[in-house]
């Protein structure tokens, strides 16, 4: 007869209200677990989405941002462009490892948004481009012909929706102008997937826009550089240089007030249930005054019941901390969903990541919380004096 | 500096984000109403509601479904975007209880890009409404216009094998023939797969009229 | 002369109800050697709960001097009380107060835990044949009658082979028949097995079978005189 299975045959006894507590706690855990994982899901999401733009610094055009997102936003276009001059200058800099031009161009398609017109995005890419994206193959086709081509490369989900192969036409609305389809590539589960791609100098010709670009790509030899590097370019007029680094830091700025949110809602769902199981415990102490009582008189000691009661408790938050991983692991896809509907900009791949490191640590978190939630009751039973508790129970 | 690039930050993010989200959300393979409530009401301003069921070629029953698809349309389903397990929509109009009529749309390849024909057609199977959700070419507007699209109410799918109806049908542009065929190819199939979904084996099938002879 | 099991001199218990303090013992000097089948009889409310409550170390004293087994324990403090309840003292009360989620068996099992034996499911089963319940040991309390509740309770008391047994009341709650049985298992642990107990009774019937009887009324011991006074009226 172990103190564990007396624990355990008292649990069993009020089923319906053990299992309530439980439930408790397993919610609590669920929440905290899917919280975290989605910290984690999101931070690797983000890295893996940064990581595959291929570059760690982008040289922009310089300008106001929120008159250009706003532009954008509205249809206008709007984009800022800079001299292609700047490009010549940072090629042959020796810290670059390597280096792409592009020339971003939105022209308005009216079938686009479900038919209510939006921006189609074009954009102009150098064979350097593949330089900083080596992950990139051919689904079918080749590179343009010529750098100065009437062709596109598609992205695998913009060849799907306008059903392309190649050799066909494509016609690019508000300009008028009719291409050929060179090259299809494979699925990225990036944006680039839903781009046209335009030989760079195609882009300056037809969209008007010659020796102009939107943003430069580089990847470094040493990403410790990007400092120095990002220094020596302050000078330069019209343009400011961003390192992705930063923008996974601003990223996460943005999302740090919902998660401040977030996180006080776990605390208080692990407050409430530690309460919850305080209250089960104290009223099952209670109910059993008498059998203390009698467990005192046939020589069990303070720490005895204290072990009892202490365990009865651990072995609530046990099944809760199970319980809420098999929740938060069975929800994962659900919570993500509803996360993809509510953050302003959602990584791809799995936005919750559950690693088994923290489903062993939200296990000792349930636990120590069950450690924690049983003194009290644990202790109120303990100091229970026998014939007191024998006789007022009665 | 610091406010200046965290401004950017943002801003090429939002950029970012509404690519992902855009493109993300219209790569569906099959051909959906954009607006099903809105385009349903417009079309049959009687409704009450609808009720939208998928079909595939592929399926219990349907074997045997893609090749006579090929030798009615003459031509060859696209491996990839015509594959036999795209799903296609079908959307029921209904007047309280009441079926009045049946709206659905195919995809089909276009000269410059793709082409989503919605066909709204009646209880029998012949077109009651006739318009392109997409049409990516040069000549959009004059396919759009409705001297051209009007030109197909009433026909039913047998009439499309008739030589003397279709010579009745102007083409929208002198020059341009290829997205007329495309979009002729386009209304067949769409009526086609109507007809094996809701006709077939029935004494009022088109495909059946068609095989009989009717077809020159 | 072997060390009494019980010795008190000048026992006082005093509880106090509001303002007014009761004598529930009063000023008792009583003796009870090793082998003695000792029975506490009196009316309600006489004090013989309370006396075994002290004597079982259950409770603590208030004025006088109490030895168990030759040892002090008037001055003792609850933590070192339990050493006496562990395997030197076992208590049997009116209402068998057995745990109720556990089986006939785990209860007997729960005794020998307490007090750290080992040995816990072989030694139960032997017991719990030796007060003929080997057959009902898988029941829950609820199951069993009365009469096999009260000796499941007995079992739990020998398991941890007490030197003395306390009994308070412990056919109060029993038929005629079942009491008389629990008494006759009484008698026999005493007189084969020199088991010093002492129980408390208002059946006079049964309580006359022990081989001494003493007699409380108003927490204070009474003469033989008075004794056969008070049963007459009953």
């Amino acid at each position: 007869m172990k103190s564990i299975a007396i624990a355990f045959k008292n649990l069993q006894r009020k089923k319906i209200r053990s299992f309530l507590t439980v439930g408790g706690v397993g919610v609590a855990v669920a929440v905290l677990v899917s919280l975290m994982g989605f910290d984690e899901g999101y931070q690797r999401g983000l890295r893996s989405d940064i990581d595959k733009m291929g570059f760690q610094v982008l040289i922009t055009a310089k300008g106001c941002p929120y008159e250009a997102a706003t532009l954008m936003l509205k249809g206008g276009g709007g984009l800022r462009y800079m001299d292609q001059e700047v490009y010549s200058k940072i090629i042959n800099d020796p810290r670059v490892a390597a280096i792409t031009p592009q020339l971003v161009h939105t022209v308005y398609d009216p079938d686009k948004n479900n038919g209510q017109g939006g921006l189609a995005l074009y954009m102009g890419i150098h064979r350097s481009f593949l330089d900083l994206k080596p992950w990139i193959k051919f689904k079918s086709g080749n590179w343009f012909s010529q750098d100065d081509a009437e062709e596109v490369i598609m992205g695998y989900e913009a060849a799907e929706f306008e059903q392309r192969s190649i050799g066909d036409k494509i016609f690019i609305p508000g300009i008028e102008k009719i291409l050929t389809v060179a090259g299809i590539f494979e699925r990225t589960g990036t944006q680039d997937d839903g781009l046209i791609f335009l030989p760079l100098v195609t882009a300056q010709n037809i969209f008007g826009l010659p020796d102009q670009l939107t943003g430069i790509g580089i990847k470094l030899k040493e990403i410790s550089q990007i400092a120095g590097f990002e220094e020596d370019l302050y000078d330069e007029p019209g343009i400011q240089v961003i390192s992705m680094a930063e923008v996974r830091g601003t990223i996460f700025n943005l999302i740090s007030s919902a998660k401040v949110m977030t996180n006080s809602i776990a605390i208080i769902a692990i407050f409430v249930a530690v309460i919850g199981v305080v209250n089960t415990i104290l009223m099952s102490v209670f109910e059993r005054t008498k059998e203390i009582g009698v467990m005192k008189a046939i020589g069990a000691s303070r720490f005895d019941i204290f072990r009892i009661i202490w365990i009865e408790t651990t072995l609530i938050c046990v099944w809760g901390g199970i319980m809420g991983n098999l929740f938060a692991i069975i929800a994962a896809r659900l919570v993500e969903h509803m996360l993809r509907g509510i953050l302003p900009y959602a990584p791809s791949g799995h936005l919750v990541v559950i690693t088994g490191g923290l489903l062993l640590s939200s296990f000792m978190g349930a636990i120590i919380m069950g450690l924690v939630a049983g003194i009290y009751p644990a202790l109120r039973a303990s100091s229970m004096r026998p014939i007191e508790a024998i006789r007022r129970g009665e | 500096m610091a406010v200046n690039s965290f401004k950017s930050v943002i801003t090429v993010f939002i950029s970012l984000g509404i690519l992902l989200i855009t493109y993300s959300a219209s790569a569906a393979v099959g051909c959906t109403l954009n607006d099903p409530e809105r385009d349903l009401r417009r079309i049959f301003p009687e409704s009450t509601g609808y009720k939208t069921s998928f079909h595939t070629i592929e399926g219990a029953g349907r074997e045997g479904l893609k090749k006579k698809v090929e030798s009615l349309l003459n031509d060859r389903l696209d491996p990839v975007y015509e594959a036999e397990d795209v799903p296609y929509a079908y959307y029921d109009v209904l007047k309280g209880k009441e079926v009045i009529g049946r709206v659905h749309g195919i995809n089909q390849k276009g000269a410059y890009g793709g082409i989503q024909i919605i066909l709204a057609t009646d209880l029998e199977g012949n077109i009651v409404d006739f318009y392109y959700q997409r049409i990516s070419s040069p000549q959009a507007r004059y396919f759009r216009d409705e001297s051209f699209t009007q030109q197909f109410i009433g026909l039913g799918l047998e009439d499309l094998y008739r030589q003397d109806m279709l010579e009745k049908i102007k083409q929208p542009t002198p020059g341009e023939t290829e997205d007329f065929f495309n979009t002729l190819r386009g209304i067949k199939k769409n009526l086609i797969l109507l007809d094996a979904f809701y006709f077939d084996g029935m004494q009022n099938s088109r495909i059946g009229k068609v095989e009989k002879g009717e077809r020159p | 002369m072997s060390t009494p099991v019980i010795k008190a001199n000048n026992l006082t218990k005093i509880y106090k109800l509001f303002a007014e303090e009761i004598y529930a013992v009063n000023n008792i000097d009583l003796e009870i050697r090793c082998g003695e089948f000792v029975s506490l009889m009196g009316p309600s409310g006489s004090g013989k709960t309370t006396l075994l409550d002290l004597m079982g170390c259950l409770d603590s004293v208030s004025c006088g001097r109490l030895e168990v087994l030759g040892n002090e324990v008037s001055c003792a403090r609850e933590n070192d009380l339990v050493k006496y309840r562990r395997g030197i003292i076992s208590f049997i009360f009116q209402e068998f107060l057995l745990i109720p989620s556990l089986t006939a068996l785990e209860n007997v099992e729960l005794s020998l835990h307490f007090s750290r034996m080992t040995k816990e499911r072989k030694h139960s089963l032997e017991i719990m044949e030796r007060v003929g319940l080997g057959h009902r040991i898988n029941h829950l309390p609820k199951q069993l009658s009365g009469g096999e509740r009260q000796r499941v309770a007995i079992a739990r008391a020998l398991a941890v082979s007490p030197q003395l047994l306390l009994a308070d009341e412990p056919t109060g709650n029993l038929d005629t028949k079942s009491a008389q049985e629990i008494f006759s298992i009484f008698k026999k642990l005493n007189e084969e097995d020199g088991l010093t107990i002492i129980v408390a009774t208002h059946n006079p019937k049964l309580g006359l079978q022990a081989s001494r009887t003493i007699f409380l009324q108003d927490g204070k011991i009474i003469s033989k005189e008075k004794s056969s006074l008070f049963l007459e009226m009953i």
